[in-house]
């Protein structure tokens, strides 16, 4: 009798296992034993993460690929769908699942590291994020703006945009930035496109003069045009607020071995250089995050 | 020998049912749906009427019987994912046609309970709908049980066999679109709009033939983009919304503008128009967008034929709150110095009650009927609210630099005095039934937000009840003087529809689960069952063999479940379901 619920039991935690790896979020030891690491990449989000003919491509794919392939353990993409805000993202990847179908993943990439936003308090003061933990910063994210030098002769400072049209993704900072500052003088040559990539193709067929948007962006794209035409601007961007951010990674907060033990691949990949070059193979410009600068110029 | 006795009654009552459905089983007709109202066999419209005024001219069951009314049946939808069930049901030859979360429909026979045919639409991965998986009723017409999807699909389904005639892809999902509303049929045409409240998004209201799904006309709700009518299956300029675009927009935001009309709209014969409301505008910070903001919070007259818009109201002109101005319009008549008036309602989100002359969309008066209003101190005598501009969540650009900005508190939130839920007219009582909620939010900017792994300027938002004992009211207000000639409080807020009776009864659904039977002079609770879980969804009636029955759907959820604060706490233990409730009195 004891027995057979005992074999019941085992049954029945077995066939649990079975479910809870796609459907829940695991610890690290759960994740080596299913010889299987889920991990949460946003969906057509060039050049970070995205399809192509069936084949994941992208920085984020390359770097998850690596953190799998060092963990011992195979590799399954969750594409994200983006919420309005991380906050988002992070309750329907990573903790609470999305209330369609409540499945998440192990580890989600291009989360930001920033200690102000992981602390951040709710009007209750209750941490909004205390269900995730975020860590390993890879990279830092900035602005920047590209544009045509048969147009612009050069972009020293944000005054040009009072005379010159600039593409900006809608519902974005760039958007918000040139629609408000400097009491609105630039707000009627910002001109505005569902992505970044729609915004040099219109540079491209000659409608606009530059784009703004994400670094990685604008670097990855101003190569795709291939012309000496299209420049990138070192110009400043007074009163944007957040000049510069880091960019890291995000586990479920019960799940702190796993976060240690990515930390540690992460690390060793950007003390390798590796990371670096991942961000050159695509063509982005690549800053290292403060975090590590002081650790990584030591040896010297 | 008891037992085949009452075999035989079985068998010949399902013989009596089967020979009457026979008889009675042609398509719905346009006429059908205009007099839908005072056909009392039949529920064939949303609304008991294109006018959406909710109103039966029923009294069999009235405030002397209804303590009598039982449940003759109940339906489970069935699924482990239940969530929010918002639909009203529809009545025809022996059927009721209802839709369920995940955009689903069902057939029943309405003497048995038995289910008929079930459709489950296959949803894609990665829709984002925003505010619960809902769906809130099908449109018939023919032969076809025609329904939204929340991956923004039409779909027509045979009345018999639930199998597909046609399916139409109204928008992208991808790009953050899809269909909760029920649709509704005007002239043989189906019509619907989108939800997507997502930024890039420009609605759009379209009418498609109700018999192949084919486009007729699409009319965006937005100041400055091109309208389209098809004739002989050639597409054709049908006229800038507005005229031009940039009048009430800066820059170019009118490109992305939202107004997406979400829930639909109701439908006057009298004066041959569509009545579509619109959602708030985009993006969220208001300060980006000086200006009126055409058409969004607005009320649209629409012609049917054409898709021309032939007047609109601006509830909200340059919204900062997230009024919506999506409730429904509802057309009425009233005797003013022995005069007709060609009126219509609506209780807006923004806490106002609106009249408006309906042949022309002039405004003849405006009251509040939430208790509490922060944002506006009252209405010009052209409607326009005059605002507080305190109150107005204030500019993020001007925030220093990693501080969260000053809070607002105001009043009412943004799920609106009144939100989706459709109110009811009484032509007996004449008096208008408003599902409202009293609660109010706080606002501030924050610096520290992230979208897509960007730095982004967002909103701090969280709602919450102005009084410890209730948030949902249930009011009675006369459109005449903006009088509340009594209310029911409720300590949930209330999110299911109100339908009115000739039998002076008012009935209406709680989060608690209780569908309620309200005096409709008075107030005074006349019935009261509790059906498991929440109601959400809005009751109908109807008369079959000379018996007067109800139906309501229950199964908690929506869009009040997915906000926290202590809105959260106040329903966090109310059990979800998924059924259809079935009342009649006794024989």
């Amino acid at each position: 009798m004891k027995k057979s619920n005992f074999n019941a039991l085992i049954f029945w935690l077995s066939c649990c296992s079975i479910f809870c790896s796609t459907a829940f979020a695991r610890s690290y030891d759960d994740i080596i034993e299913s010889n299987e690491i889920v991990v949460a990449v946003y969906r057509d989000y060039i050049p970070f993460s995205y399809q192509e003919n069936g084949e994941a491509k992208g920085i984020d794919v390359v770097i998850a690929k690596h953190i799998a392939k060092k963990l011992g353990v195979k590799l399954r993409f969750r594409w994200v769908t983006a919420d309005e805000n991380v906050e988002g993202d992070l309750r329907n990847n990573l903790w609470k699942g999305h209330f369609l179908k409540r499945t998440v993943a192990d580890l989600m990439l291009r989360v930001p590291y920033d200690k102000a936003y992981s602390l951040l308090r709710d009007d209750i003061g209750e941490l909004v994020h205390e269900q995730v933990h975020m860590f390993a910063p890879y990279h830092t994210e900035s602005w920047k703006i590209a544009f045509n030098n048969q147009k612009i002769e050069d972009v020293s400072t944000m005054a040009v945009f009072q005379y010159h049209d600039i593409g900006v993704e809608v519902d974005s900072i760039p958007q918000f930035y040139l629609m408000s500052v400097f009491n609105g003088r630039m707000s009627k040559r910002a001109k505005q496109f569902n992505t970044v990539e729609s915004a040099f193709t219109a540079m491209h067929e000659q409608k606009i003069d530059a784009v703004m948007g994400l670094r990685s962006q604008i670097s990855y794209y101003q190569h795709q045009l291939s012309s000496p035409n299209y420049q990138l601007a070192s110009n400043a961007f007074p009163n944007i607020g957040k000049q510069q951010w880091d960019i890291g990674m995000a586990v479920k907060s019960d799940y702190r071995q796993l976060g240690y033990a990515v930390a540690d691949i992460v690390e060793a990949m950007i003390a390798s250089g590796e990371i670096k070059k991942i961000f050159e193979d695509h063509y982005a410009i690549y800053q290292l995050p403060a975090l590590y600068s002081v650790a990584m110029e030591q040896p010297q | 020998m008891i037992t085949a006795g009452k075999n035989k009654i079985l068998s010949l009552s399902i013989a009596m049912s089967l020979t009457f459905t026979g008889l009675a089983n042609a398509g719905v007709t346009d006429k059908d749906i205009a007099n839908d109202q005072m056909t009392t066999n039949d529920v064939v419209t949303y609304g008991l009427g294109l006018k959406g005024q909710r109103y039966s001219p029923l009294d069999k069951i009235n405030t002397e019987t209804v303590k009598q009314m039982h449940p003759v049946w109940s339906f489970s939808l069935g699924g482990e994912k239940q969530r929010g069930q918002e639909s009203q049901p529809m009545v025809k030859d022996g059927v009721m046609y209802i839709t369920g979360s995940y955009s689903r429909v069902y057939a029943i026979d309405v003497n048995t309970g038995d289910e008929l045919w079930q459709y489950d639409a296959r949803l894609p991965d990665g829709i984002m709908p925003c505010c619960d998986v809902i769906n809130r009723g099908v449109a018939l017409f023919d032969d076809l049980v025609i329904f939204g999807t929340l991956d923004a699909k039409l779909v027509a389904l045979h009345k018999d066999t639930g199998k597909v005639v046609w399916k139409k892809k109204v928008e992208d999902y991808k790009a953050g679109y899809s269909i909760t509303a029920a649709p509704i049929i005007v002239k043989g045409k189906v019509i619907t709009g989108v939800a997507g409240g997502e930024f890039g998004v420009v609605g759009k209201v379209r009418a498609y033939d109700a018999k192949n799904g084919k486009l007729v006309w699409e009319r965006p709700t937005v100041e400055g983009h091109m309208g389209y009518i098809w004739k002989n299956g050639k597409k054709m300029d049908n006229g800038i919304s507005g005229g031009k675009p940039g009048q009430t927009w800066p820059a170019e935001l009118w490109k992305s503008g939202g107004a997406a009309p979400w829930l639909g709209g109701t439908y006057d014969a009298d004066v041959d128009l569509l009545f579509f409301g619109t959602g708030n505008p985009a993006p969220w910070n208001s300060h980006l967008r000086p200006g009126d903001n055409l058409f969004s919070s607005s009320r649209l007259a629409i012609d049917p034929d054409t898709g021309k818009i032939v007047w609109h109201f601006q509830t909200t002109p340059h919204d900062g709150w997230d009024f919506d101005g999506v409730n429904e319009l509802i057309s009425f008549d009233y005797k003013e110095k022995g005069k007709t008036i060609k009126a219509a309602a609506t209780a807006d989100r923004n806490g106002f009650f609106y009249v408006l002359n309906r042949e022309n969309g002039d405004f003849i008066r405006g009251f509040p009927f939430a208790d509490k209003i922060t944002w506006a101190s009252g209405l010009t005598d052209e409607g326009r609210p005059i605002y507080v501009d305190s109150n107005r969540p204030g500019d993020p650009s001007k925030s220093k630099d990693g501080n969260k900005g000053s809070t607002v508190v105001s009043a009412p939130a943004f799920l609106g005095a009144k939100n989706w839920m459709p109110m009811a007219y009484s032509q007996d009582t004449e008096l208008f039934y408003v599902p409202a909620n009293e609660w109010q939010m706080d606002i501030w900017n924050e610096p520290t937000a992230y979208k897509k792994g960007a730095a982004y300027l967002g909103a701090g938002f969280t709602i919450k009840a102005i009084n410890e004992d209730y948030i949902g009211v249930l009011k009675a207000i006369d459109p005449k003087t903006g009088k509340v000639i009594w209310r029911y409080n409720n300590y949930a807020p209330l999110w299911g529809g109100v339908l009115v009776t000739a039998g002076n009864l008012v009935f209406t659904g709680t989060p608690e689960g209780y569908l309620l039977g309200l005096d409709a002079k008075t107030g005074e609770v006349k019935y009261k069952f509790n059906t498991g879980s929440g109601i959400v969804g809005s009751p109908i009636t109807w008369e079959m063999d000379g018996e007067q029955y109800l139906s309501v759907l229950s199964g908690w959820g929506g869009a009040v479940p997915l906000w926290g604060g202590d809105v959260a706490e106040r329903i966090k233990h109310f059990n979800q379901g998924g059924s259809v409730w079935t009342f009649k009195l006794p024989k």
